[in-house]
This record gives C-alpha cells, structure tokens and sequence, in this order.
C-alpha cells in the first residue's frame, strides 16, 4: 500500500512539473498581460480587432508556460508541432503574399488611376522606413536587421513579416508585433503630426474631384503596374505579383467568383492563422530582449517620420502645383499604407475644420501607392541586402 | 494630347526596353566545378581508396536530378570514354546549390558514383557532362601540365565562370562535396556596414527607386487617362453628332466629373425601384398577410396542455 502511494505521490509531482503553473516565469505572466491587453484594445477601443483579437489570443496561446525539455511538440518554435507547421506560412513567406492577394481584391485604385499624381504621396512617406533604417544603424543593429526594424514605418504588416523573416529571423515576432501595434495606433498618432505641420489654411483646401475611370484603365492598371514596378524590383515580386493579381481578379468583371474568395474567406483565413501564430511566436523567452524594446522604440518613431514625411512632401509639391490642383496636405498622412485607416484619419480630421470637405476618396489615392511604395521598397531592400 | 507626344512616349518606351535587353548565353544548372586528377592522399572512398574525382554542382535553386545524364572523358584525342549516371537512385538528385561527387576509379560496379573510367594523371583530360538527350551542359580542359598530386582544378567560386588551381593553400583550399569557397559572411551586408555605416547611400538609392518606380507608374496613367479622356470625349460629340471641337469642349463633352455619374446612378437606382434613405412622414401601417398552411399551424404543432384527470 505505501509503495501504492509514494507511486501515485511521484506521479503527481511529475505531473506538476509537466504544468503551467511549475514552469511560469515572470516573462510568461507580463506576456499574458500584453496579450490581454491587446484584447482589451481590440474588444474595448475597437483599435483594428480583425489584428489584434488573434494577436492578443496569439501571445496568450504562446506564452502558456510549459516542460520545454518533455518534447511534448506542442510549442511553435518546437518543429513538427501543430503551431510549428502553421507557423510556416509566416517563416517561410506564404502568408503575406496570400494576404496581399485579398487586399489587391478589395482595393479599388479608382483614386489613383484618376488622379496619378498622389502616387508620389505614397512614395515620399516611404521616408519612414529609411528613417528607421538610419536610427536602427545608429542604434547598433547591422543592416540587415535595420532594414527589417524600417520596414515597419511602412505600415505594412504582410510587408514587415515577409521581410523580416527574410532578413532577420529572429526578430520577426517583434517586429510584426510592433508593426500591428502601431497600425492599430494610427488614430492615435498620426492626427497630432498632421496638425503641428499644417496651417489652418492648408487644412481647408478642397480638393478637385476625381474624374470617372473606365473599365479598361481599371484592368489596365494591375498588369501596366505589375510589369513597371516588378521589371524594376524583381525582388518585390511574391508581394505585388499577389496584389495585382487580385486587383485583376476584381477589376476584370469576369473573375467574380475568384475576387469574392480572395477578399473573403481566403483573406479571412490567412488573417486568422497569420495573427495567431505571429502572436504565438511572442514566447517570453524570445521576446521579451532589449532588442525588443528598441524595435518597439523604432517603430514608433517609423511612424512618426513616415507620416511627417507624407505630410511635408504635399506641403512642398503644392509649390509646383497650380491653384486649382492644389492638394491638402492632410492627406499626406495616408501615403503610408495602414489601408484605410490612415485615409479615415485624413477624413476625420480634415471634417474637424470643413465638415463638408470630403477628403477619404483622395486620400485612398496615396494610401493604395503606399502599398506598393512599401512593397517596392522591401524589393529594394531584399535586393540589396541578400 | 498631340501624335507626336504620343509617339515619342511610344519611342521612348519601346528604347527602354530593347537597350535593357541583353542576350544572355543559355545556362546550365548542372555545372562541372572541380576535378582532382592525382589523388596520393586526399579525400577517399567509402571502400577507402584514394581515386581522382569529378565534383558537379547544381547551380539552381530547385533540385535537380543527374539520372541518365553522360560524363564523357577525353585523354587522347579521338579516344573517348562514355559513363552513363545509372537511373533508380535516388541519390542522383542534387539538392539547390549542393555538389555530386563521382570517383574516376574504373569499378562502376562498386556504386552510381563510380566512373567507368581513370583520369590521366600526367596529361589534359577533358570532361564533357552532357544530358540525358544528349545535349552538351558543361566542358572542361584539365591541364594536366599545371597540376600536382592532391591538387585540384576547380571554379573560383561555385559555379563560377573562371578556374584555378586548388593548391591547398590558406584560401585556394581542395573542396570535395562542398562549396569552393567558404561563405562565412555577408559581402553586400559587410559591403554596406564598411560604406555607409548611416544608412544615408541606403536611403537616397531605395527612395530614388521607390520614387521612379511610382513616377513611371504616374507617366504611364497620366498618359492613360488623357487618352481616356480623349476617347470619351469623341465617342459623345459621335453620339450627339457634333464635329466641330469647339463646340463639344463648350457643350463639356467627356468631361462628366464622378459627381454627376453618382446621381446618375443614384437616379436610376432610385427609379428602379429602390429603397431610399430618406423616409416620407406618413406612416402606413400594413396588415401582414400570410397564406394558412398546415406545416405552421399552432393548432397542429402545439402539444395538448397537460391536465389532471
């Protein structure tokens, strides 16, 4: 009988140490909190939920604390494990492209098409990323993880993750984390820099309207804009070859069935695992570093340059312009690609000083270039780097 | 816009594209890249012998299979010997970027990778690998003069145009099954860390290419949508008649903002029959009529009410 219980004694404290509770570290409970926190946003604030519901989730199913040394496979950097295999998507790249491939199906380059100026918007806030990349060397990190730190003044989750797990591996859950993060932020940080830069006067310019685009020039678009840019980056091509091609799905009329999956459940589909797993990848042990904490800084300071720089460049390129085609400045914030919300940043504060000065349809021009500008200058990243 | 913008666009265009294109010379991803001729004591055999030895490289980044390809030797003129790289083997798929080694030991029989043939250890071989449909891949002259016992003849780099001398040397070092030449760093990183330690090179090249990449982008439509225009204006002053320019620029022709498209569509939307955002003060209130059927009858599916008898 007493050897009875001293086996069942020894298997329950084996059994506590196979638990959550024996194996947790402080890493694992500020995790927790983090995660729960970006639920709280999500849930509570609405600050992008579609992001940050399965990030949140994400880190919380990534930071249950367990034996590491049982090979039990049930953690995500443990390979041949379920979180593992989904986790392929983002170290091996599939994910942003896929995602990419929705958001070419739900954007409408209307804006763009009609008015092809505002693609130079898109092109100046990319300032951000360079921005980040020059403090990120100064700060000590090599080029390569720098170039991953800048990528995140692009405001591009797909772009980031697709990139940095090019570039820098190991940083990757950081740096998509921030990323989503300050996507999330943008409400938050980009009206103050939009004001402190801008004169009331500036704020009230009403904008031409655009002109009707026709059918041809919307399918035009997607294959001029693929060859142009791919035949310059050809490194950019798994991330605008996916975004033009569901633009053309969308824009050609005759691929309804296909636009509706690529901008539905696939682009759901891939946002759920995406979300989960870089939210799981967050494992205290590798995530909370001080590098962490720089990228979180950088990030930050991406976003505040790339908006600035939108900003200042309409500011400028209104000096060439003549009175009528002047543009307002406010939505030089949207040249980064946070698709839409930097243009409903644009929206709301531009309705703040004239309610009836729509300025969200201008803004998407700059916002959808900002996609590609991002996506071209992760290209050039790629292409200079590896 | 005027023909002539348009051809000169057209022109420019099309130079662009015919200087950009550079005929390139047809590449093999099966490369010969390197050959030890005189093995005294270097690299042996899984039977333990020391046998000259022929590395080929796969050069891709797929896996590429070498199953019925040809190793042809030459040591005299006219005198050719054939191997055939035996189907069935699964170790004949070289993974990207990874070597195959074959042993030029005469004993086929001893495995895939066991020549028919010797090298000529005083003399030029030459090393043909041709494909399973007979088509050259790759060719090589070993000069016999140049090399002594253990040393190789091998591409700088792998799969590299030019050869030296593998002397086994602090950085000409003999290579079998692996890369010519350790990569133990990052060139363009280290280039970039040495040149522009700030990042300023990095930033004005990637903006300046981002910038053109947008800029082309806004040339292209711009020209688009002029010709857009241009077209929408033609195809009303046909539908109205109208020849004279004038006339149609006056009457706006083509120029219809997308303001006037939206209450167009909203007019018609609205005419077809459909709701409205704005609702009328008189409320009317329908009786809701709805057919007897026997399926939703409550009579038939509502259960007796228990009662005590």
């Amino acid at each position: 009988m007493g050897d009875f219980v001293s086996f069942l004694q020894n298997n329950l404290a084996d059994f506590w140490t196979y638990t959550g509770f024996y194996n947790a570290t402080v890493g694992h409970v500020v995790m927790i909190f983090i995660g729960i926190f970006f639920i709280y946003l999500a849930v509570s604030k609405e600050f992008e939920p579609m992001l940050l519901i399965p990030i949140g989730f994400g880190i919380l199913v990534g930071n249950i604390p367990f034996n590491m040394d049982a090979g039990l496979q049930v953690g995500i950097y443990e390979e041949g494990s379920v979180l593992n295999i989904l986790y392929q998507g983002v170290t091996s790249g599939w994910y942003p492209p896929l995602i990419f491939l929705g958001i070419g199906a739900m954007t409408d380059f209307s804006a763009l098409i009609s008015n092809p100026k505002l693609m130079l918007i898109g092109a100046a806030a990319q300032f951000g990323i360079f921005g980040a990349y020059i403090l990120a060397l100064l700060w000590g990190f090599d080029p390569m993880q720098a170039a991953s730190i800048g990528i995140i003044g692009g405001a591009d989750g797909p772009t980031a993750i697709f990139l940095s797990s090019k570039l820098a591996p190991n940083l990757m859950g950081a740096i998509a984390v921030s990323a989503y993060s300050y996507m999330a932020l943008v409400p938050v940080i980009q009206p103050p820099i939009m004001r402190l830069l801008t004169t009331k006067k500036e704020r009230l310019i009403r904008m031409k309207t655009p002109r009707a685009v026709s059918h041809t020039e919307k399918v035009m678009f997607p294959i001029v804009g693929l060859l142009l840019t791919c035949f310059l980056v050809p490194s950019g091509l798994p991330l605008l070859g996916m975004l033009f091609f569901g633009n053309l799905l969308k824009e050609s009329g005759v691929t309804r069935r296909l636009a509706e999956t690529a901008r539905g459940p696939l682009i759901d589909t891939i946002t759920m695992l995406l979300g989960l797993t870089v939210g799981a990848s967050t494992q205290a042990s590798e995530f909370l570093t001080v590098d962490s904490l720089k990228i979180f800084g950088l990030g930050a300071l991406s976003f505040v340059i790339a908006t600035a720089s939108g900003v200042c460049f309409v500011k400028i390129f209104n000096l060439m312009l003549k009175k009528g085609d002047k543009i307002n400045p406010l939505i030089g914030n949207a040249g980064v690609s946070a698709v839409p919300d930097s243009a409903r940043i644009s929206q709301v504060v531009g309705a703040e000083y004239d309610p009836t000065n729509y300025l969200l349809m201008h803004a998407m021009g700059p916002n959808v270039a900002g996609v590609i500008g991002s996506a071209v200058a992760a290209g050039v990243l790629l292409g200079f780097l590896v | 816009m005027k023909k002539s913008k348009i051809g000169m666009f057209l022109s420019l265009l099309l130079f662009v594209c015919l200087t950009s294109c550079t005929g390139k010379k047809a590449d093999s991803k099966l490369v010969i890249n390197e050959v030890l001729t005189d093995n005294v004591s270097n690299f042996q055999d899984d039977y333990g012998v020391h046998s000259g030895w022929i590395e080929i490289f796969n050069k891709a980044y797929s896996t590429e299979d070498l199953a019925g390809c040809l190793i042809k030797v030459s040591s005299v003129p006219g005198d050719t010997v054939t191997y055939f790289i035996p189907k069935g083997d699964v170790l004949t798929s070289i993974p990207p970027r990874q070597h195959s080694l074959f042993w030029a030991d005469g004993a086929p029989r001893r495995g895939t990778f066991h020549t028919n043939f010797v090298l000529s250890k005083t003399g030029d071989n030459w090393i043909g690998l041709y494909d399973s449909g007979r088509s050259l891949l790759d060719e090589v002259v070993v000069p016999g003069n140049l090399l002594k016992p253990n040393q190789s003849y091998a591409r700088t780099t792998d799969g590299a145009e030019t050869w030296e001398v593998k002397d086994d040397s602090a950085d000409k070092y003999v290579t079998p099954s692996t890369n010519n030449q350790t990569i133990e760093s990052n060139p363009k990183m280290e280039n970039f860390m040495v040149h522009d330690p700030v990042g300023v090179g990095m930033t004005v090249t990637a903006m300046c290419v981002v910038f053109v990449g947008l800029i082309l982008l806004y040339i292209c439509f711009r020209f688009v949508g002029k010709l857009a225009v241009k077209l929408r204006k033609r195809n009303a002053m046909k539908v109205h008649n109208v020849t004279d320019k004038a006339e149609a620029k006056e009457r706006g022709f083509g120029e219809a903002p997308g303001e006037v498209i939206a209450a167009i569509s909203m007019a018609l939307h609205e005419a077809q029959g459909a709701d409205h955002d704005v609702e009328e003060t008189v409320l009317t209130i329908s009786r809701v009529k709805r057919s007897y059927s026997p399926w939703s009858s409550k009579i038939y599916t509502l259960r007796e009410t228990p009662h005590k008898k």
